[in-house]
């Protein structure tokens, strides 16, 4: 309770920070905030421009009007959702050692601090998702009321995030290779999601091993409410909510544990 | 106001970042310890001052961030009643492509001011930074000077019940340092709360309510400034005695050794050790020893500032005055010097040559032979090196 009217104090500078990283960090460049929307559009078009008109990537099984981008949209919304979480883990991971000159000189808490690149990758998923929606609105392919469980789905992965990026933040003051560790492993973790390809040429035994990545339940989920437009596994994300609570009892107690140590080492 | 009872700190250092990990998580012992506050306790009232003296690594810093809350205490109670704001984070969170304005509210707001406050208070702010129009440009154009006045205008302006200020002050021109030290004592007089940490004892003294001493990260006075700066000094000068004493080791004299300087003492004539007030005499004493009978002997002195320039130096031929010793003859020389010059620290040479030049053939030549230290003004401030016999006459005119 303490903690959070703690955090609610600390709130203006944690929307100050994260207002850094989507805008002033362009202040400099020509086209300044237009950046924070160019990129995720940029990224959107080279996709489906690719995949689906040059590539003319299909897969097989669904409505034969919109064939040409099933590809497209089952790789964009796999790709968006990958893409905030690994931006937000790398940049919290490194965030006390980032932010030690602040740290060192005014009282931020600890805990607030990752809030700031959490908040801006999941605001640039956002405008992503806003694009993508007007795309698929464009190719006429349908949006469901399923859509609303995104945001749900997005805030237990940001959930996550927080929990595993805390964690590898107040590891990585003691252990400078985590650093390096989370930059190489990143891409691995990627290619162990099923983003890129699809999940039906894992074979049955390895299935069941992808199923415990909770990046694959992640994804998965958006992949039913935006292309498949079912439920999606109710169970699965249950286990990830459990593994989500965990991860932040165990960071914040580590944190807790150490925080004196921690603010001496900086 | 600030209560601060029974506060202790200490540092582990460890051998490896991993040691420290498996430590803070087994509680099992990796590190050696160092005690950087051990039972520090003080207190300090609305309206007050307190001075916080101490050599580098005595625990000033350490004791402001532990107040600041950017380090916790091993054990032992802080309690400050309202906002808390250091001037020892002057600039912090400053992003240098930004403009003057826009950093005011980042900094603000890490200073834990809200948004409504630091609108209100803007206008203000950039009134007393004195920055006019530059605060629309990126703060890369800035010089340091400007930097260090928006930030300690924005400090100020947080409208903190303590105040911790450090030497961080010291970095602006001296016109802004008055008007720094103006609106210190505003808000003193606001009842505000200071901690005041500094090495200029002139300022402790004239700002200052109370002060106390840090050695070793004990207090080891809590008086008035006055008598906490005379503490201070005596610490300052036991340790120029053993620095003097440990080069004294280091750097043998050199030269044929015809004549030697076997004792050297130096102090100021009123304060008896080696911490003077610039126009005080400085006391040398000096033992010689012949191990040759000589006819001739020149004595000299130089002393040097701290980068190491010539400031005076003056030799017995100089003053026409001849030496002449006996084989294994011992002479005491006594050498009182008016110490008309700038607050700093200095060192003392000597040399023992044929009269005229010692380049021809030297006896003997010692440098760092002693410190000692200026400190405070006895007669009226000056600027520069050294002074100046200097009279300011008025007539007014009228035509």
């Amino acid at each position: 309770m303490q903690m959070l009217r703690r955090l609610q104090h600390q709130l203006p500078l944690v929307m100050l920070l994260t207002r850094q990283e989507l805008i002033d960090r362009h202040k400099s460049s020509l086209l300044g905030r237009t950046w924070t929307l160019l990129s995720p559009l940029i990224n959107i078009l080279v996709f489906v421009l690719i995949f689906s008109t040059i590539m003319g990537a299909r897969l097989e099984g669904f409505g034969a009007e919109v064939d040409q981008y099933t590809y497209s949209i089952y790789l964009i919304s796999g790709i968006l959702a990958w893409t905030v979480f690994a931006k937000s883990l790398s940049a919290i991971t490194n965030i006390f050692m980032d932010r030690a000159g602040m740290i060192t000189k005014v009282n931020v808490s600890l805990r607030a601090l990752p809030f700031a690149p959490l908040l801006s990758e999941a605001i640039v998923y956002l405008i992503g998702m806003a694009f993508f929606a007007v795309f698929l609105l464009l190719i006429g392919f349908p949006i469901s009321e399923l859509w609303l469980g995104v945001p749900l789905v997005l805030a237990l992965q940001l959930a996550f995030t927080y929990g595993l990026g805390l964690l590898l933040a107040v590891l990585a003051v003691y252990i400078k290779d985590i650093r390096e560790a989370v930059a190489v492993l990143l891409p691995v973790w990627f290619w162990l999601t099923p983003i890129v390809y699809v999940d039906d040429i894992i074979p049955p035994w390895a299935r069941e091993v992808i199923a415990l990545n909770p990046l694959f339940q992640f994804v998965d989920a958006y992949r039913a409410l935006i292309l498949y437009q079912q439920m999606p596994n109710i169970a699965g994300l249950a286990v990830i909510l459990g593994v989500t609570l965990t991860l932040l009892y165990v960071a914040l107690w580590l944190l807790n544990r150490t925080e004196r140590d921690l603010r001496d080492s900086l | 106001m600030i209560t601060v009872e029974h506060l202790h700190k200490s540092f582990k250092l460890f051998a490896s970042p991993r040691d420290r990990l498996k430590e803070a998580l087994t509680g099992k012992s990796h590190h050696t310890q160092h005690m950087a506050l051990c039972d520090v306790s003080f207190g300090v009232q609305p309206g007050e001052i307190l001075g916080v003296l101490g050599q580098n690594g005595a625990g000033k810093s350490t004791l402001l961030k532990l107040m600041t809350g950017v380090l916790l205490p091993d054990s032992g109670r802080i309690d400050i009643q309202g906002r808390v704001t250091g001037l020892l984070e002057l600039g912090t969170g400053f992003n240098t492509e930004l403009s003057g304005a826009d950093n005011i509210t980042a900094n603000a707001l890490m200073l834990g001011m809200s948004r409504v406050e630091i609108e209100q208070r803007r206008e203000e702010i950039i009134a007393f930074s004195e920055l006019g129009d530059y605060i629309h440009e990126p703060l890369r154009t800035y010089s340091s000077g400007m930097v260090m006045r928006l930030g300690f205008a924005i400090a100020i302006h947080a409208d903190p019940a303590c105040l911790l200020v450090d030497e961080a002050l010291s970095v602006g021109d001296g016109y802004f340092q008055q008007k720094c030290m103006q609106r210190i004592r505003d808000f003193k007089a606001q009842g505000g709360t200071i901690l005041f940490v500094s090495h200029d004892l002139n300022a402790v003294k004239v700002l200052c309510d109370r002060a106390i001493v840090l050695e070793g990260g004990h207090i080891v006075a809590n008086d008035t400034p006055a008598t906490a700066v005379n503490h201070y000094n005596r610490i300052m000068a036991k340790q120029a005695s053993q620095e003097a004493q440990r080069q004294g080791e280091e750097n043998v004299a050199f030269g044929t050794q015809e004549v030697v300087v076997t004792a050297c003492q130096v102090e100021g004539q009123e304060s008896q050790s080696h911490m003077i007030s610039s126009g005080e005499v400085l006391n040398i004493h000096l033992r010689l020893k012949a191990n040759a009978t000589l006819e001739d002997i020149a004595l000299g002195i130089l002393v040097r500032d701290r980068f190491g320039q010539d400031v005076f130096g003056q030799n017995t031929h100089q003053h026409q005055q001849k030496i002449a010793m006996q084989a294994g003859e011992v002479r005491d020389v006594y050498v009182s010097v008016k110490a008309d010059i700038a607050v700093g620290k200095y060192t003392l040479s000597a040399a023992l040559h044929p009269s005229d030049h010692h380049l021809s053939r030297c006896y003997w030549w010692h440098d760092h032979l002693a410190t000692f230290e200026v400190a405070g003004y006895r007669e009226s401030k000056f600027s520069g090196i050294c002074r100046l016999s200097c009279e300011f006459s008025f007539l007014t005119r009228v035509d």
